[in-house]
């Protein structure tokens, strides 16, 4: 042991002999390593971030699209609700067309009773309207709700009331938070009139401000009934239904209830046929999360080639290291050095070039990684196992690129080496 | 008494294809322990060869090597670095320092392959005794010629060899220094270490108490020294 010992003694002395070409070698590691810490650590804090997000839709919270594949409601209920200005000509308001929820899927879902794993559930119309905000014409997405709309996102006024049953079919409006404030400034607009596309809406109330989550931001819309957006739209359908689990552990049953009576109330027999398809925070979850890894794996991969440079660029200064040190290794033979012994001292050169090259690139990619956090808005997140990783990588990448060049080391013969190094 | 060295009828072959050499076409020899020994000859003689066989850094084509008694004809690479670690010091022509290590780093080299602690007290006697007491913190590249190899004899000695090995110690040094560190060898040889050294300056093997003188590959003459 204690020889072993020494001859580690003897690779760091050899390496501290030659600081400034050390540190030259352990370049292409630092950056390699570096790369691999900050993108992982950024990778994951965005993963993190839209978690965050996604929790603040609410865990119980699910969402009924019409629609048989998910991947179609995405079409027609994002992109036609947002994207459809100059098809304004007869109707006031850019918005859905055809739906297959119906107002009796919402009354059927509303017989809370039969269905105990259901808290609320209310009705969705989406589209959008057009406000002039500090002079500018702006696109303001304006929401169509039924009452228990605003309890299950947990939105609460600020100012005068929410909308209420008896407001159903007049034309009265909330604001978000953000719009109020874009609009009226710090003043309460309670009972004014605002101008939506010629139609005049008496303002009710102003949320209090809520917390945005991935996919919605309560602040910047618009609120009216679902009934008057229906006639405005000229249409008898929900944009989607959102349905409140009883709690936690009900989110299960309370799929299944959905599913059950909105198959029995379309009259379909077979659920693969459904017309409507059902969204839980857990799938939304799910997808992202594979999306931010597939994202950060590929980054990672791609940072870990420039690991395979570094350790290419250690074999060969290795290399010229060696063929410098011939008589050196035919000394250390001559006074009893053996072949593994020599072996031995090269490989650990080599591991510790590539360990302290990952300790700096470590150090390096969690500044990096904090300065693309803070441009980008979010904090990295460097785990514990991001820098195990980095180090054991970095060991690897030693050992690997480090044995030929000690092989050809250990390999000299002593008498060559003495009479030619 | 058992010879520290004892060749019997030992030849050396060396093959580049089809092409042989000859370089030692059948060597007697006995060196007794506490001799010291001068082997001499022209370039091309066999004396390196010879040197190599003698240090365990090569390996003899037929014959038997006996060293210390022991048949060390044919044994492994990892036992030749053992014997040659703990029973022979090498002086070099070249001196062979670490030019970036200390005096006392380099004098205890060989001491880097053991399993015991360093033996820094044996190190500081053996630089004593060749008088660098006062450089012992010096880069090897800080030193003169001379110097460097009084270090390498530091070097060969602080295992407590029972043989020392010296190529050509003092060809790259003017004759004032020569004689100088021919001396340290007798210093070394006093205090019991048997030394076989190779020169191809006859001044310098009249110095030994016996010459050999090698020429083709044979022993041409075993003479008596100067000195006794």
């Amino acid at each position: 042991m204690r020889k072993l010992a020494n001859i580690a003694a003897q690779a760091a002395q050899a390496l501290l002999a030659n600081k400034g070409r050390a540190l030259l070698t352990i370049l292409g590691i630092v950056i390699g390593i570096a790369s691999v810490i900050a993108l992982l650590g950024i990778g994951q804090g965005a993963s993190n971030s839209i978690t965050g997000r996604i929790a603040a839709l609410g865990n119980t919270i699910l969402t009924v699209l019409p629609g048989g594949g998910a991947a179609a409601e995405f079409e027609s209920g994002g992109a036609g609700g947002q994207s459809n200005p100059s098809s304004s000509g007869g109707m006031p308001f850019a918005s859905t067309a055809g739906s297959s929820l119906a107002e009796k899927d919402l009354a059927e879902l509303q017989a809370v009773a039969r269905h105990p794993s259901i808290r609320a559930v209310a009705g969705v119309v989406s589209a959008s309207t057009i406000l002039t905000i500090n002079g500018h014409e702006q696109r303001v997405p304006l929401t169509g709700v039924t009452p228990a709309y605003f309890a299950i996102y947990g939105l609460t006024a600020q100012h005068g009331r929410l909308l209420a049953d008896e407001d159903a079919k007049e034309k009265r409006l909330v604001l978000g938070s953000q719009v109020a404030a874009d609009l009226y400034g710090s003043e309460d607009p309670t009972g004014r009139q605002i101008k939506l596309q010629g139609q005049d809406f008496t303002i009710v109330g102003v949320l209090a401000k809520g917390e945005e989550s991935a996919f919605r931001n309560p602040n910047d819309q618009l609120y009216i009934p679902a009934a008057v957006a229906m006639e405005r739209l000229g249409i008898k359908n929900y944009s989607s239904l959102v349905v409140q689990a009883a709690g936690d552990g009900q989110l299960e049953p309370a799929i299944a209830e959905v599913r059950t009576t909105l198959l029995e109330t379309h009259a379909i027999a077979d659920p693969k046929l459904a017309d409507f398809s059902i969204l839980s925070p857990q799938d939304l979850l799910a997808v992202t999360q594979q999306v931010a890894g597939t994202l950060t794996a590929l980054l990672t991969s791609i940072a870990a080639i420039s690991l395979v440079v570094g350790g290419i660029g250690i074999m060969n200064i290795m290399l010229v290291s060696v063929t410098e040190r011939t008589r050196e290794i035919g000394l250390r033979k001559a006074v009893g050095a053996k072949t593994r012994d020599i072996l031995f001292q090269f490989l650990l050169e080599a591991v510790i070039l590539t360990l302290a090259g990952s300790v700096l690139g470590i150090a390096l990619g969690v500044g990096v990684g904090h300065l693309a956090g803070s441009l980008l808005g979010f904090a990295p997140a460097i785990t514990p196992n991001a820098i195990a990783l980095a180090i054991a990588v970095a060991a690897a990448v030693g050992l690997i690129f480090g044995i030929y060049p000690a092989a050809k080391a250990a390999r000299l013969n002593p008498i060559d080496a003495l009479r030619y190094g | 008494m058992q010879p520290l060295i004892e060749l019997r009828q030992v030849t050396k072959t060396y093959q580049w294809g089809p092409e042989k050499l000859q370089a030692l076409k059948g060597i007697d020899l006995t060196v007794a322990r506490g001799e010291f020994v001068a082997i001499t000859g022209p370039s091309g003689s066999g004396k390196s060869t010879l040197m190599h066989i003698l240090g365990l850094l090569d390996t003899l084509t037929a014959g038997t090597y006996l060293l210390d008694g022991q048949d060390v004809t044919r044994i492994s690479k990892g036992r030749q670095a053992e014997i040659r670690n703990k029973e022979i010091g090498f002086v070099f022509q070249q001196f062979n320092l670490l030019p970036r290590a200390t005096v006392l780093e380099n004098v205890l080299l060989p001491t880097v392959y053991t399993n015991a602690p360093p033996p820094l007290q044996r190190a500081r006697d053996v630089i004593e005794m060749v008088g660098l007491s006062e450089h012992i913190g010096h880069k090897g590249n800080q030193l003169s010629g001379g110097q460097m190899q009084r270090v390498a004899i530091a070097r060969a000695l602080v295992m407590e060899p029972s043989l020392l090995l010296a190529d050509e110690p003092t060809g790259n040094l003017d004759s004032v220094t020569s004689l100088e560190i021919m001396e340290l060898f007798r210093v070394a040889n006093r205090r019991g270490t048997t030394v076989v050294l190779i020169t191809h300056e006859p001044d310098i093997a009249r110095l030994a108490d016996r010459t050999v003188e090698l020429r083709d590959g044979r022993i041409t003459a075993k003479a008596r020294g100067g000195r006794r």
